[in-house]
């Protein structure tokens, strides 16, 4: 039998995943140029299909440039939902049926930690293979799979032969297959550290072991002493299987051109407030600092404000932004409103003593939110959000099947 | 301006107005201490604008004159030279110079007239009581205070002359502590005041425990405490202290009376594996006797039974162990009293047979 490894990391990471999604659901589109907008609205790509990618186009082209490479290019808006629905079902068929460590990465992309399956489910190779085919099954799509001894080196390996790849680097090898791989070549080292790291004589990952772990250490801290292990394929991270609390919960949108309506500007960040309250009060969040802004052609105005006790109502945050609202708005055109929580934290259960009670609020939160949960978002929401847009929504590249960022 | 001095007699000074000076300042004479130095005296002033500390001293004065000096550096100069050790300060022009021994020192100095100087307080009431009756009426209280709340009036401690008392108290939001002194007071109307917190945790700094007197006076903007060669001066934070009262609850009926130290040092054991940001304990009450149970999001547990007295009904109830623990280490008596309506209503800790001090925590939802 094939040594056992003493770690093996899988990445699963799926190929054009949204363009591969309408390739099936509509098999006019297999075999043709095919990129993902917001929308009709939206005008840039978010993600094409490999014939499209044959033509020069990729994530972030614009479209008349997409146009302009590939006249026959077939553009399709978005559906966020359906791409949730599909990312659902390729994890939960993951976790099933190869290893219930899983750390879903984004929406397309997945980690799992196979270490404990290997007598189960065969060798590396063998899980590679295994992946790929529940992949398959749950969805008919594709992906690239790498496997090796740390998430660095699995990353590496799985970008390695794209699409329908498999790429197994064992632990012992990772070190000689990284060896001449530029270290920015690595998820996580970004031009910053680059730039360190040339100056100190590290270019490619072979070049890390002539700096001592200290250099990197005082500069950077423990990510910087992680960066040392992870060019010489040891990095230790290990796999998180919930989804840390988030930094800052936020929603906004861009509006039409030159807003300068107060009436609509107060719908559209009543609609924000209303959409941060409730997913704070999801997540058993509430935050004390919101950021109200809003987009001029120079630039953003609004304000940090705080508020003495932290809440998670979108009535009291909207309160926030109309205060925003009239201290820093003079009347000029708005193309874009965004109202974030900025420290948001799990609701205390501390009782305060000088604050009205509040308990009877949070029932008719919660009620709210059942109805909301049942009806669609919204269904059950201030009136004056009656007359608000139908502009779509968007998935965030951060979304997430659990947790705070499951909201599409 | 010319004088000899001791390092000793010179560093004491020093030391005890450098509190307020910060490290980083935008206005650059903050950075600076202002010596007065006159026939037979020395006197030396810093202040960060809310606070301001005067400390003088007799001493012998050959060339009388004022100026600034940087702080930190001539306090850290002063530290390092060998005990004993005298030394000559000189201000001539915009040049201090420094002499000890063989060890010469030019310092810059900025224009004395620009040192901010804090308006006289025109004092409307004013208490003497000894240092160390001042100093325990802040330690029983001040730990309460807010930091950096948006409630500007809950980050300082709030002074209320009234009848023949004088009272401390402070809270934030979630804790409160209250202290009573006897005082020979002539107050017609009762009197509040918000000492900032920065002036506080300076005042306490100061205070000896000794039984000469501090002087308290109180102006409109300003409360100075005036010490045997030491003035305090800090600017009052304007604000409407909360209505305290209200939130003191009434006697329970059914007291609890534990041991102080044994119930601390529970409580400091449990809360080791309490969650280390909220530090939720529970409190489970049977007839005479206190279960404390703590666990956190690692799943390690810990529980503690203490003998108390108490004969009401059972009852749950959950705490910010550091609450608790910070009411119980202000309070110096044996025993502790504590009352408890239901687990959504405060808490009142007293201490046992001294009716000075008391403590209200506010429950965590369990």
């Amino acid at each position: 039998m094939a040594r056992t490894w003493d770690r093996a990391i899988a990445l699963v990471d799926m190929n054009a995943f949204f363009a591969a999604i309408e390739q099936q659901d509509f098999p006019e589109y297999r075999g043709r140029p095919v990129v993902i907008t917001n929308g009709l609205r939206g005008t840039c790509v978010i993600t094409c299909s490999y014939e499209a990618r044959s033509f020069g186009i990729c994530t972030g082209t614009r479209l008349p440039k997409a146009k302009a490479l590939c006249p026959d290019v077939v553009r399709l808006p978005a559906r966020p939902h359906r791409y949730a629905e599909v990312s659902s079902r390729i994890m939960a068929a993951l976790a099933e049926a190869i290893s219930p460590d899983i750390e879903v990465y984004s929406v397309d992309e997945a980690f799992l930690d196979v270490t404990h399956c290997q007598r189960l489910l065969g060798d590396p190779e063998t899980i590679g293979r295994r992946i790929k085919q529940a992949v398959f099954d749950a969805s008919g799509l594709l992906c690239s799979v790498g496997v090796s001894g740390d998430v660095t080196t699995a990353k590496f390996a799985a970008k390695q032969r794209k699409p329908d790849g498999l790429t197994v680097i064992p632990p012992w090898e990772a070190a000689e297959q990284l060896h001449d791989v530029p270290v920015t070549e690595l998820c996580g080292i970004a031009r910053g550290i680059g730039g360190f790291l040339e100056r100190h004589g590290v270019r490619t990952c072979g070049d890390m072991k002539k700096l001592p772990i200290s250099v990197l250490g005082r500069r950077f801290g423990n990510p910087g002493r992680r960066i040392w292990h992870m060019c010489q394929g040891t990095d230790p991270t290990k796999l998180t299987y919930e989804v840390p609390a988030p930094k800052s919960v936020g929603h906004g949108k861009v509006l039409p051109p030159a807003t300068r309506d107060r009436e609509l500007l107060l719908t559209w960040l009543l609609h924000m407030a209303t959409k941060v309250g409730t997913r704070l009060r999801r997540h058993e969040l509430e935050a004390g600092r919101f950021f109200v802004g809003l987009r001029t052609d120079l630039g953003w105005i609004g304000g940090k404000p705080r508020l003495p006790l932290p809440t998670a109502d979108g009535g009291v945050i909207f309160a926030l932004c109309r205060r925003v609202l009239d201290e820093a708005w003079d009347g000029e055109g708005i193309h874009q409103v965004q109202v974030t929580a900025l420290d948001p934290r799990s609701t205390s259960q501390q009782i305060e003593m000088f604050a009205p009670n509040l308990d009877r609020r949070r029932l008719l939160h919660a009620a709210i939110d059942r109805v909301n949960d049942r009806f669609g978002a919204l269904a059950l929401a201030p009136a004056r959000l009656l007359g608000r847009s139908d502009m779509p929504d968007v998935i965030a590249p951060a979304w997430k099947p659990t947790g705070h960022r499951r909201t599409v | 301006m010319k004088f000899e001095i001791t390092k000793e007699e010179l560093l004491r000074p020093l030391q005890q107005v450098s509190g307020v000076v910060e490290r980083r300042q935008t206005l650059p004479i903050l950075s600076n201490v202002l010596v007065v130095a006159e026939a037979g005296s020395l006197a030396f002033t810093a202040t960060d604008l809310e606070v301001e500390l005067h400390a003088s001293l007799e001493h012998d004065v050959e060339t009388p004159g004022i100026a600034t000096l940087p702080a930190r550096k001539l306090m850290d100069i002063c530290r390092n030279l060998p005990d004993g050790a005298k030394l000559t300060l000189t201000v001539d022009g915009e040049r201090g110079t420094l002499k000890s021994g063989r060890s010469r020192f030019t310092l810059a100095t900025l224009p004395a007239e620009d040192f901010p100087k804090v308006e006289e307080v025109p004092s409307t009431q004013s208490v003497a009581l000894p240092q160390k009756t001042l100093r325990q009426l802040i330690d029983a209280t001040h730990f309460a205070m807010a930091q950096q709340d948006v409630r500007y009036y809950l980050n300082g401690l709030m002074l209320e002359l009234a009848g023949s008392r004088l009272r401390a108290v402070a809270t934030d939001g979630h804790r409160l502590s209250l202290a009573d002194i006897d005082a020979e007071l002539n107050v017609e109307e009762p009197v509040q005041v918000i000492v900032p917190r920065k002036g506080i945790s300076e005042l306490l700094r100061l205070l000896e425990e000794s039984e000469e007197p501090a002087q308290i006076e109180l102006g409109t903007n300003h409360v100075r405490v005036s010490l045997p060669g030491f003035v305090f001066t800090s600017k009052l934070i304007d604000g409407r202290f909360p209505d305290y009262e209200r939130v003191i609850p009434a006697d329970s009926g059914h007291p609890i009376s534990a041991d102080c130290g044994v119930l601390r040092q529970a409580l400091l054991r449990t809360s080791i594996l309490s969650n280390e940001k909220y530090r939720g304990i529970r409190f489970q009450l049977e007839t005479n006797n206190l279960r404390i149970l703590a666990h956190n999001p690692e799943q390690e547990e810990a529980e503690e039974e203490i003998e108390v007295v108490y004969d009401g009904a059972p009852l749950e109830i959950g705490f910010n162990a550091n609450y608790i623990i910070d009411a119980l280490s202000a309070i110096r008596t044996e025993q502790v009293t504590m009352n408890i309506t239901d687990s959504s209503s405060s808490c009142l800790l007293t201490p046992d047979g001294e009716g000075g001090c008391r403590y209200v925590v506010m429950p965590m939802r369990l």
